[in-house]
């Protein structure tokens, strides 16, 4: 249904991704609607997750592939970000803080995906994995782009491709499984909760503030 | 004192601490029961069913006095019940509701636990309606699945059901509200459609709706169908002229979940000029060669032409020309 409605919006995001950074803000684009194309590139992930969470999943096999599989949250899994948060907080985050928070979740869950492309087995399997690297990249630049039209500080990030500092190598093949299955269900669920982040910034930001904030800077 | 037992059970009453050769006379509300169901003093009912249920007493056999009495009801125990989960006002929170299959026909209890990851929820019991319960959202965006087990239990049995599912999989808003369907004055084809967010949705700001809108012609059995991501109205551009037509609407979260039932339906018939006096057949092909519509009914059917809202009597004559019309339309769209 939405399928084709997403894959259209991914070009027009991606093509105007290069526009993004704060210098060109003071054309059309405002931070509204670069805000509108973050909201745009979650949902063209989230589509895209699905797909290959279902591979990824048969990959790992049994029970990570069954769709009742609950698994109690174990201690070592707490390192990969989670979207999950009090309604009440929620509600109350700062533009800023709101940007952020995804800002710095998908930098993370972008390197850990990245640690992973370069284990994973098949040929299929990693030729998905490093597209959907490349378009979660592509959302990372965004937020980054929206944040600083906005005059926000990017938050400092994780350096580059490298293994996530303090992440112990899982002891046994099963528990890296484990690591790999709460991965992606992070990643879906802060897919889940960005939609929703940015349906709140489109209507707090209105794209006057650029103009302001732009001035405000002296250009 | 009441006695449960089962459908098709064998019931053996005994009359209390008599002894099993005592001349004792039993009743089942108020009537005399023959002797033939007796075995000495106990009363034997084999394979019971529903209509034996009721108020059995025994008397002593000379002095009539009460020895012993109890209430019969005879039913079953539960089959697994039906439970059901749906967050209607997302993000407060969701509620389950559940009923049982078939009847038990004695008192039930249900008893409804809600597992969070390691954390027991509690589910607060709805006063109306009965059997349905809704837990509040501590924390939104979780990761772990919501596992909810209703058990019923009765005099003569117990069973269970269970139902696991994501936080973002049970939303379902109610269907939007006070759809309101009008013509457009001055355009023959048009009909304007407006409703509203369903009450029970909290914060459509942040968590806004997309809708679904549906309509025909009531002549017609097939749906046309639009869908909206803003907004609540909608106009319909190519609605036949002059006929009545059903519309629905329905919504659905913009990025979970799935859509609510229908909204309840409104008809409404685009605007047609104000019918003159069909007194001979030439003001007739007048009329209806004036109109620039091509799906206007052909003259030999004038009393489908007449007025916007027709009584159903003169829908049942037009039936056979509106047939013939759509038809055609359909060749034509």
């Amino acid at each position: 249904g939405d399928s084709w409605g997403i894959f259209t919006f991914l070009c027009a995001a991606l093509c105007n991704l290069p526009a993004l950074p704060a210098l060109n803000c003071s054309e059309e684009l405002g931070a509204g609607q670069s805000i509108q194309q973050t909201y745009d590139l979650t949902r063209y992930l989230e589509h895209q997750l699905r797909t290959l969470a279902g591979t990824y999943l048969n990959y790992l096999g049994p029970p990570f592939n069954e769709p009742d599989f609950n698994p109690p949250r174990l201690a070592r899994a707490e390192r990969v970000p989670s979207a999950t948060v009090d309604l009440d907080l929620w509600r109350g985050l700062t533009d800023n803080a709101r940007l952020a928070a995804n800002y710095r979740a998908y930098s993370r869950l972008l390197c850990y995906l990245r640690v992973l492309d370069g284990q994973v087995g098949t040929a299929e399997l990693r030729h998905r994995l490093a597209h959907f690297c490349a378009s979660l990249q592509g959302l990372v630049l965004s937020i980054g782009g929206v944040m600083s039209s906005l005059g926000y500080p990017l938050p400092a990030g994780p350096a580059g491709p490298s293994a996530p500092p303090g992440a112990p190598a899982a002891p046994n093949d099963f528990l890296k499984k484990m690591d790999d299955f709460w991965l992606l269900k992070e990643l879906q669920t802060w897919l889940w909760r960005s939609a929703k982040d940015f349906n709140r910034l489109k209507k707090k930001v209105p794209p006057a503030v650029v103009t302001l904030r732009l001035e405000a800077r002296g250009f | 004192h009441i006695q449960y037992e089962r459908v098709g059970a064998d019931v053996t009453m005994k009359c209390g601490s008599m002894d099993w050769d005592a001349a004792v006379t039993w009743t089942a509300n108020g009537t005399d029961i023959d002797e033939s169901h007796l075995n000495g003093s106990y009363l034997i009912l084999k394979n019971v069913d529903l209509s034996q249920s009721g108020q059995y007493s025994c008397y002593e056999g000379s002095s009539w006095h009460l020895k012993y009495q109890t209430y019969l009801r005879v039913g079953t125990p539960p089959k697994e019940p039906v439970l059901m989960c749906r967050s209607n006002n997302y993000p407060k929170g969701f509620y389950c509701s559940w009923h049982l299959p078939t009847p038990t026909y004695i008192p039930n209890t249900f008893n409804i636990s809600v597992i969070h990851g390691t954390k027991d929820m509690v589910c607060e019991k709805d006063a109306v309606p009965k059997n349905r319960c809704h837990i509040r959202y501590l924390q939104l965006f979780s990761t772990v699945k919501y596992k909810v087990t209703l058990t019923v239990t009765n005099a003569l049995g117990k069973n269970f059901t269970t139902l696991t599912f994501d936080e973002f999989a049970i939303v379902k808003p109610d269907p939007p509200e006070s759809v309101v369907a009008k013509p457009v004055p001055n355009n023959p084809r048009r009909l304007e459609v407006s409703w509203q967010n369903p009450s029970s949705w909290p914060d459509p700001e942040s968590f806004p709706l997309k809708f679904f809108l549906r309509y025909r012609p009531l002549i017609l059995d097939q749906w046309q169908h639009v869908e909206l991501s803003d907004g609540t109205s909608h106009t319909i551009t190519d609605a036949y002229a002059g006929k009545e037509y059903i519309i629905q609407v329905a919504a659905k979260d913009n990025d979970i979940g799935t859509w609510s039932d229908w909204s309840v339906a409104v008809h409404a018939t685009p605007w047609t000029e104000e019918p003159k006096h069909l007194t001979t057949e030439a003001q007739i092909t007048e009329t209806t060669s004036a109109s620039t519509s091509s799906f206007m009914a052909p003259p030999t059917t004038k009393i489908c032409d007449k007025g916007a809202m027709v009584g159903s009597g003169a829908m049942a004559v037009c039936w056979t020309a509106g047939l013939v019309v759509a038809a055609y339309s359909v060749l034509f769209i």
